[in-house]
C-alpha cells in the first residue's frame, strides 16, 4: 500500500518539475513531449506482473495482457481491429515481467485518433470473448509445450537461472508460466485478474511524441474509467543468499552447449552504486558488444563461442535486442553472466570445452572482484558508456519507458537515463572498485548448462580433472599458458549440489 | 560540459526535426549524393536526432555471390573477419570504444551490412576508420581460424530452431543451381571447413570490397558539406576491381516439388508453400503487384486469415513472406498447424485461395488499405538516423542507389486489382510450386 501512495506522489512530482508539461500531465499518467515528432507513443504500466499469478495459475498475467492485446473489444470484433490497424500500419502489445505489465503502441500521428480508439478499448472494454480466449490460450499452451523448450536454448538456461535463484519465491516461475498451470486457467480467471489488477488506482498511463495539446488529459480521464481498486503490494522477494556453486543441468540433444550463471544482488537502479556497477558491467560485458572483457577473453581470443556478456539488472529475451529492455523493473535482481552455446569447433570433447568456458568466465569475475578496475580500465569505458548509453533512449517509446521506470523505483526527474552521464562523471574508480567489491563475488552461484549426457557433465565436474581443450588454428604461446591455468581453474562443487532434468521436464509443472 | 549533455539528452535527443516532405514524395529528407571517381557513391541525409549519426556501409554481396562449390557461408564469415584490423587500426575494437559507437554488422541473402551509430563530433573517425578497414583489412590466418569458432556456435544456435530448420530445407528443395539454395549460414559442411578458407577469404575480399559494389548511407546530425570532404579525402584512394560472381540462374520449375523436414525436437507441424516469384523491381507493376498480393491473400485481413487463425482456430499463425530479392526467389507462405490431422485440409485452402486470387480481382478496400499500410509501414521506420539508414538499404541493395524509392511509392499507387490478379496468374502456378512440412523427427523428440 505504502509503495502505491509514494507512486502516486512522485508522478505528481514529476509533472510538476516537467515546467511547461505540468498542465498537462494529469495524474496518473507519464508524459513526455516532444511536439515535432512525427510519432506518438503510448505505455500504459498496470502495476502487477507474474508475481501476482495465484498458485498453480502461473502465466495468469502474462496470458491476461495477451488476451487484451490480441482480442475483441465491446466496441469491435478482433478481425475489425486488425482490418482498421491495418491501413495505419499500427499495432500494439503487452509485456508482462515479473513486476510490471505493459502495454505499448506507436503510431504515426496523421492516424492518432484511428489508433488510439482501438488502443483504448483494447484496455478498458474487453469483450472477453470465449473464442479468442480459446485462440491466445493455445499459442501460451503451444509456447510453453514445444517452442520454449525446443527452439532457443540460450534463452531457456536464462529463464532457468532465475528458477534456480528465486526458488521459493514469487519470481520463481518465468512470466509465461508452467505447462501444467497454462492449461488449467480458464476465461473466468483471466476475468478475475482483470477485475482486481486493471483498476485506476493502479494504471499510470505514459503518453510522449508529438501529440497535440491537451491530449493527454484525455487519455487519463478515459483510463479513469476503470473500476477504482488499490492493490495490495506484496513482499519484495528474498532469495536465498547462496552456498557453494549449485548446478542445474539440462539433459537435451544439443550440438551446443548455452551456459548461464549468477546470485543475487542487493543493488537497483535507484541505489547510490548503480552508475558504479553499470560501469564495472559494462567493462565485464556489455550486452552484445565486442568491447566487454568476458566477450574478448572467450570469443574474440579463443573463439569457443559466440559471445560473452554479463547484467547486473534482468535482461529478457537478450538474444532479440541489442539495447536493454525496458519496463523490466523489479525490486530484486542478480548478477548474471550469459555464455552463448559453445560448440565443439576442434577436436576435443564438447563438457571440456563447456567447463573450460564456464570456469573462463568465473575466472574473470574473480579477477574483477578482487583486483578491480585499472586506471586506465575504468577511463576507457567511462569515455564509452557515456557515449554509448545514448543508444538506449533512440525512440520516443524508450524515453518514455525509461521515465515510467523512473516511477517504478522512485528516481526523480530528470530520471535515470537523463542523469547517466551525470551519474557516471562522479564516480572516482577508488567508489567503483569498491562497488565491485560489495557486490560482485565468486562463490555462491547458480550455475545452468544444457548438454548432452547430463550424468556425464556431472560426472567431470564432481571429479574437479582439469578441461584442457584444442584449437582449429595455432594459438600465441601466452594463451596457451593461461589456458593451463583456466582448465584447472577450481570448481568445487558437492554432489547434492548438483541437480540433473531432463528436458521433457523443465517448467511442466 | 555535463549540462551541455543533459541537454543533449533531455531536449536534443527528443526534437526529431521533421522538414515537411518535398511535395509528392514519400521519402520525407532531401539528400546530397556524392560519386567519387572509383565509382563509390554515398548518401548524405541530414534528419534524425541532433548530436547522432549512424553510418551504414552496403556492400551489394551476400550468400547469393557464394557461387563456388564448398564456399556457401562465406559472405557471412567475411562480415565477422572485417572487425579483426588493419595496419592502421590493428585493433578495431579499441577504437569504437573510445568512441562509444553502438556498431554491428549483418549478412543476408543479397548483402552485407556494416554500421555504427555514434555522437556527430566522431564524424571524421569513422570515416578514417571505416574506409580503411574496406581498402586494408589485414588479419592473420590463426585469427581467422580463432573465428570459425564463433561462427559454429552462431551455426547451431540457428539449427535448435525449427522454423530455420524448415527454411534451410525449403531452400535446397526450391533451387537446384542458383546460390538461393542455401541459407545466409551456410551449409553445415561448409561451415565446419571454414577455418581451412584464409586464402579464399583473401580472394573475396579482393573481389566484392570494392568501391564500385559498396554504398554508404549516413543519417544524422553532421555538416554536409564537411562530409562530402572527408569522405573524398578518405575513400578516393580505394582502388576498384569488382568481380562479377558467376551466379547460374535457376532453370525454370517445371513440376511441383515436395519434402519433409524432420526437426530433432519438439514441434507443431509447419506447412511452407513457396512459388518461384519474381527479381525485385521498382518499376515493373507485376513485380509489386506479388508484394502486395501476399499481404492481400495470406496477410491479417485476408479471408483465410481470417478462417483459419481467428474463427476456426486450425493454425497458430499463418504469414506470407512475399517480400523479393535480387534475383527471382521464393513467394512462400508459412503456416503451424495445431492438429497434424489437419495438414492435408490447410494444404488445400492454401491452395484454393491462390486458386480464387488467380482468377477474379481483389477487393478494392482491401487493395487500398495494403497501400497505405505499406507507405505507413516505412514512415515510421524513420525515427531515427539508423532507422532512415535501415528504410533505405533495400534501395540501395537492390539498385546502387536510394533514388528508386520514389519510383517504387509509384508503381505500388498505381498497381490495380487487376494488376494483382495477374501476378498471381504468373507467379502462382502449380509447376513453380515447392511444399516442405516440417515435423518432429520420429522418436527423436526426447
Amino acid at each position: 500500500m505504502r509503495v502505491v501512495v509514494i507512486l502516486t506522489l512522485l508522478i505528481l512530482g514529476l509533472s510538476a518539475v516537467a515546467g511547461r508539461e505540468k498542465s498537462e500531465t494529469p495524474q496518473g499518467a507519464i508524459t513526455l513531449s516532444e511536439p515535432n515528432s512525427p510519432f506518438v507513443a503510448f505505455d500504459v504500466w498496470v502495476k502487477a506482473g507474474s508475481q501476482n499469478d495465484p498458485k498453480g495459475k502461473e502465466g495468469l498475467a502474462a496470458l491476461t495482457a495477451s488476451l487484451l492485446s490480441n482480442s475483441s473489444t465491446l466496441q469491435d470484433s478482433y478481425p475489425q481491429i486488425l482490418s482498421k490497424l491495418y491501413p495505419i500500419a499500427g499495432g500494439y502489445s503487452a509485456n508482462v515481467d515479473k513486476e510490471m505489465t505493459t502495454f505499448t503502441g506507436r503510431i504515426h500521428r496523421d492516424n492518432l485518433d484511428a489508433f488510439y480508439g482501438l488502443f483504448r478499448n483494447a484496455l478498458l472494454s474487453p469483450a472477453f470473448k470465449e473464442e479468442d480466449f480459446k485462440r491466445v490460450k493455445a499459442q501460451a499452451v503451444n509456447d510453453a509445450k514445444q517452442s520454449r523448450r525446443f527452439s532457443n536454448d540460450e534463452e531457456l538456461s536464462k529463464e532457468l537461472l532465475y528458477w534456480q535463484i528465486f526458488k521459493g519465491t514469487p519470481y520463481e516461475h518465468p512470466a509465461q508460466g508452467y505447462v501444467a498451470s497454462v492449461e488449467s486457467i480458464t476465461l473466468d480467471d483471466v476475468k478475475a485478474f482483470y477485475s482486481r489488477y486493471y483498476t485506476r488506482d493502479n494504471v499510470v498511463v505514459g503518453v510522449a511524441g508529438g501529440y497535440p495539446p491537451g491530449f493527454p488529459v484525455r487519455v487519463r480521464s478515459d483510463f479513469a474509467g476503470l473500476r477504482a481498486g488499490r492493490v495490495e503490494v506484496l513482499p519484495k522477494p528474498a532469495p536465498a543468499p547462496g552456498d557453494g556453486i549449485n548446478i542445474l543441468i539440462v539433459e537435451k540433444n544439443v550440438i551446443s552447449t548455452p551456459i548461464s550463471f549468477g546470485f543475487p544482488i542487493s543493488l537497483l537502479r535507484s541505489d547510490p552504486d548503480f552508475y558504479a556497477m553499470m560501469l564495472a558491467n559494462s567493462w565485464l560485458g556489455e550486452h552484445r558488444e565486442s568491447v566487454g572483457h568476458l566477450y574478448q577473453v572467450i570469443r574474440e581470443k579463443r573463439g569457443l563461442n559466440y559471445g560473452d556478456y554479463s547484467y547486473i539488472e534482468a535482461f529478457p529475451q537478450g538474444y532479440s535486442t541489442q539495447i536493454p529492455p525496458v519496463n523490466v523493473s523489479r525490486r530484486s535482481q542478480i548478477f548474471e553472466v550469459w555464455l552463448r552455446p559453445v560448440a565443439m569447433t576442434a577436436p576435443g570433447n564438447l563438457h571440456d570445452r563447456a567447463l573450460f568456458a564456464f570456469r573462463a568466465a568465473l575466472r574473470e569475475v574473480a579477477a574483477l572482484t578482487e583486483n578491480g578496475m585499472t586506471p586506465e580500465a575504468f577511463d576507457t569505458q567511462r569515455a564509452y558508456l557515456k557515449n554509448y548509453y545514448v543508444n538506449f533512449g533512440n525512440t520516443v517509446g524508450r524515453r518514455l519507458a525509461y521515465r515510467l521506470d523512473d516511477a517504478f523505483y522512485g528516481i526523480p526527474d530528470p530520471g535515470f537515463f537523463a542523469s547517466t552521464p551525470k551519474g557516471l562523471d562522479a564516480l572516482s574508480r577508488e567508489q567503483a572498485n569498491a562497488a565491485i567489491h560489495k557486490h560482485l563475488r565468486h562463490s555462491g552461484l547458480w550455475v545452468v548448462f544444457i548438454t548432452e549426457d547430463a550424468e556425464g557433465l556431472k560426472r567431470k565436474l564432481l571429479a574437479g580433472v582439469p578441461t584442457n581443450i584444442t584449437y582449429a588454428g595455432k594459438q600465441p604461446q601466452a594463451i596457451l599458458d593461461e589456458d593451463k591455468i583456466i582448465a584447472a581453474y577450481p570448481v568445487t562443487v558437492k554432489e547434492p549440489n548438483i541437480t540433473v532434468l531432463n528436458i521433457n521436464d523443465v517448467f511442466e509443472k | 560540459m555535463r549540462i551541455f549533455l543533459i541537454l543533449v539528452v533531455t531536449i536534443g535527443l527528443a526534437a526529431v526535426a521533421l522538414a515537411g516532405p518535398p511535395s509528392g514524395k514519400t521519402f520525407p529528407y532531401d539528400y546530397r549524393l556524392v560519386i567519387l571517381p572509383n565509382g563509390f557513391k554515398a548518401y548524405l541525409i541530414k534528419a534524425g536526432a541532433p548530436g547522432q549519426i549512424a553510418y551504414l556501409t552496403v556492400v551489394r554481396t551476400g550468400a547469393r555471390e557464394e557461387w563456388e562449390p564448398n564456399k556457401t557461408g562465406f559472405a557471412h564469415f567475411f562480415e565477422h573477419i572485417m572487425f579483426r584490423g588493419t595496419d592502421k587500426y590493428p585493433d578495431y575494437d579499441s577504437v569504437t570504444t573510445r568512441i562509444g559507437a553502438a556498431r554491428n554488422a549483418s549478412t543476408s541473402a543479397d548483402v552485407t551490412q556494416y554500421y555504427l551509430v555514434a555522437a556527430s563530433s566522431s564524424l571524421e573517425q569513422i570515416i578514417d576508420l571505416e574506409s580503411d578497414r574496406f581498402m586494408n583489412l589485414k588479419y592473420s590466418e590463426p585469427v581467422f581460424r580463432t573465428e570459425a569458432g564463433a561462427i559454429l556456435g552462431e551455426f547451431s544456435q540457428g539449427r535448435a530452431n525449427p522454423r530455420l530448420y524448415l527454411m534451410e530445407k525449403l531452400m535446397d528443395t526450391a533451387f537446384d543451381v542458383h546460390t538461393y539454395k542455401h541459407l545466409t549460414i551456410g551449409f553445415e559442411k561448409d561451415v565446419r571447413a571454414m577455418p581451412e578458407g584464409y586464402q579464399y577469404s583473401i580472394r573475396f575480399h579482393e573481389r566484392y570490397y570494392r568501391p564500385e559494389n559498396c554504398v554508404l548511407l549516413l543519417a544524422g546530425d553532421f555538416d554536409v558539406n564537411r562530409a562530402e570532404q572527408l569522405i573524398r579525402k578518405y575513400y578516393s584512394p580505394w582502388k576498384p576491381g569488382y568481380v562479377m560472381p558467376e551466379i547460374k540462374p535457376e532453370p525454370p520449375q517445371t513440376a511441383p516439388k515436395e519434402a519433409t523436414a524432420e526437426f530433432p525436437g519438439r514441434t507443431l507441424p509447419i506447412l511452407a508453400v513457396a512459388y518461384k516469384g519474381p527479381a525485385w523491381s521498382a518499376t515493373d507493376r507485376l513485380a509489386v503487384a506479388s508484394e502486395v498480393l501476399g499481404r492481400v491473400a495470406f496477410g491479417p485481413n485476408s479471408d483465410i486469415y481470417r478462417r483459419l487463425v481467428i474463427q476456426d482456430q486450425k493454425v497458430q499463425s499463418l504469414s506470407a513472406g512475399f517480400g523479393l530479392n535480387r534475383d527471382p526467389n521464393l513467394l512462400t507462405i508459412t503456416t503451424m498447424i495445431n492438429n497434424p490431422e489437419d495438414l492435408p485440409a490447410i494444404k488445400n485452402e492454401i491452395r484454393s485461395t491462390v486458386e480464387k486470387f488467380r482468377t477474379g480481382p481483389c477487393d478494392a478496400k482491401l487493395l487500398a488499405d495494403t497501400k497505405s499500410a505499406m507507405r505507413y509501414g516505412f514512415l515510421m521506420q524513420l525515427e531515427t538516423p539508423l532507422g532512415i539508414d535501415s528504410a533505405l538499404r533495400e534501395y540501395a541493395v537492390f539498385t546502387g542507389g536510394v533514388e528508386a524509392v520514389e519510383d517504387y511509392y509509384r508503381t505500388l499507387e498505381s498497381v490495380t486489382a487487376e494488376d494483382v490478379e495477374a501476378a498471381a496468374n504468373k507467379y502462382l502456378v502449380e509447376a513453380g510450386r515447392t511444399t516442405v512440412v516440417l515435423l518432429p523427427a520420429r522418436g527423436g523428440a526426447q
